[in-house]
């Protein structure tokens, strides 16, 4: 015999409490037809934009004679551009993504200091950086050296993942629920209920 | 205003056993409530707010909390504080601590599998009524009826803090603003009043979290960026 209990006290302000007691071998049998369909990608803003390649940026050999300007190299040619006549610049080439804002990398100067050479490149959604990728970094240090690597084994890319819905068989839900308003809103409560 | 409290134990014992572990649970609750609330004005938080009790006449628990809540503001540099709102409040810490002494009870009185769900702030330990390690659903940050990751295990606190929810905005305490930069942080680790305060700490640091996060020892985390990033350390107990 197993039991599932659910008690709503007032941690911050009430003191009145609810014990509900419920038993039967499948207390725990949460059901999940309540849940949302799964892989649905949520879009908040441009964060989806995947970060387009750039085949031509590659870190210039250490020695400190890179340009001092930054070596723009866009991923997607300006909308306009003089002396395009022929074409009409606003004609969609790809209607793939046509409401998306373009997206465009940007390699940084290789910079000096005591500890050896930096350089970055960064990806741009319209005004908004999407990926920072370290193309050189000092390599006789070996605290900082070490500090990039582990960023690079723990993350999946230095852009993450975009993130998902999921549906799954739960037991709880974990989440900053800090009002019994929200909770009422909340999958946990369903949970609750369903056990 | 008021926190959703869940309780699930997982242990085949009677009926009246069970009924006491629970009561003897929110009981507990009940308990730290009338100490810590800074919704009732004769708290001892609320009292020591005021000036009217010195931490040292309080309770024992009042001590530890507030030991803790100093200790975890170096730990945090300064990130994590109990003063962050102008005035005295501990429960950024307290909730998780709570449930966390709530479980060590039941550890303790022979009820090794449950799981606590303290506002969000989880601690499990053993196995579900399925017999399967817990499932543990981290709340999608823009669809509180939708999850971004589960995880499992069998012994585990797991802490969630964000700037989603409406009328908790997290602060940085450093200038007075409200934190930005991240939208959900979620801590694993072996305590959850410490899972829940590292969570808060790194929400209030903003994007600088995720670095810090990455040099925790013994606790594994995952974030949503406001841009919908989502970030994990390798160990983090993912189903599946």
């Amino acid at each position: 015999m197993r039991r599932a209990l659910l008690a709503i006290t007032g941690l911050a302000a009430s003191t009145t409490a609810m014990v509900v007691l419920k038993g039967g071998p499948d207390t725990t049998q949460v059901a999940a037809q309540g849940l949302p369909v799964d892989g649905r990608p949520v879009a908040p803003g441009a964060g989806s934009a995947p970060p387009e390649a750039t085949a031509g940026a590659r870190p210039t050999p250490a020695g400190g004679t890179a340009s001092p300007r930054p070596t723009r190299t866009t991923a997607r040619p300006p909308a306009s551009r003089p002396g395009a006549g022929t074409r009409t610049p606003s004609a969609p080439r790809t209607s793939s993504r046509p409401a998306q804002p373009s997206t465009r990398t940007v390699t940084g100067p290789v910079v000096e200091n005591e500890y050896g050479n930096v350089q970055v490149q960064i990806t741009l959604s319209g005004s908004r950086i999407v990926n920072v990728v370290a193309l050189e970094l000092p390599a006789e240090t070996a605290q900082s050296d070490q500090r990039s690597e582990q960023v690079d084994d723990r993350y999946s890319g230095t852009g993450g993942l975009v993130v998902q819905q999921q549906s799954a068989d739960l037991d709880t839900v974990s989440g900053a629920t800090a009002t019994s308003e929200s909770y009422r809103r909340s999958l946990q409560a369903a949970l609750d209920r369903a056990g | 205003m008021g926190t959703a409290i869940s309780l699930d134990l997982a242990d085949d014992l009677p009926t009246a056993e069970l009924t006491g572990l629970a009561d003897g649970v929110f009981g507990w609750l009940r308990e730290v409530d009338a100490r810590f609330s800074t919704y009732r004005p004769d708290s001892e938080v609320c009292r020591v707010d005021r000036g009217e009790l010195a931490v040292a006449d309080g309770s024992a628990d009042l001590r530890d909390v507030l030991a803790r809540c100093a200790d975890l503001w170096a730990a945090t540099d300064g990130f994590f504080d109990a003063y962050a709102t102008g005035r005295l409040d501990p429960s950024g810490y307290v909730k998780g601590w709570a449930a966390q002494v709530a479980s060590d009870r039941l550890l303790a009185a022979g009820a090794a599998n449950h799981c606590l769900n303290a506002g969000g702030d989880v601690r499990v330990r053993g196995r579900s009524a399925s017999g399967r390690p817990w499932r543990i659903g981290v709340r999608h940050p823009w669809d509180p009826m939708a999850t971004c990751l589960v995880l499992t295990g069998t012994d585990l606190a797991v802490a969630t803090s964000g700037g989603y929810e409406r009328g908790a905005h997290v602060r940085d305490p450093r200038r007075g603003v409200p934190a930005s930069g991240l939208r959900s942080v979620t801590v694993v680790g072996p305590d959850l009043g410490v899972a829940d305060a590292y969570a808060t700490a790194a929400v209030a640091m903003g994007v600088a979290g995720i670095g810090w996060l990455d040099r925790l020892a013994g606790h594994q985390h995952a974030v949503v960026t406001e841009d919908g990033r989502l970030l994990h350390s390798a160990g983090l107990p993912l189903t599946g």
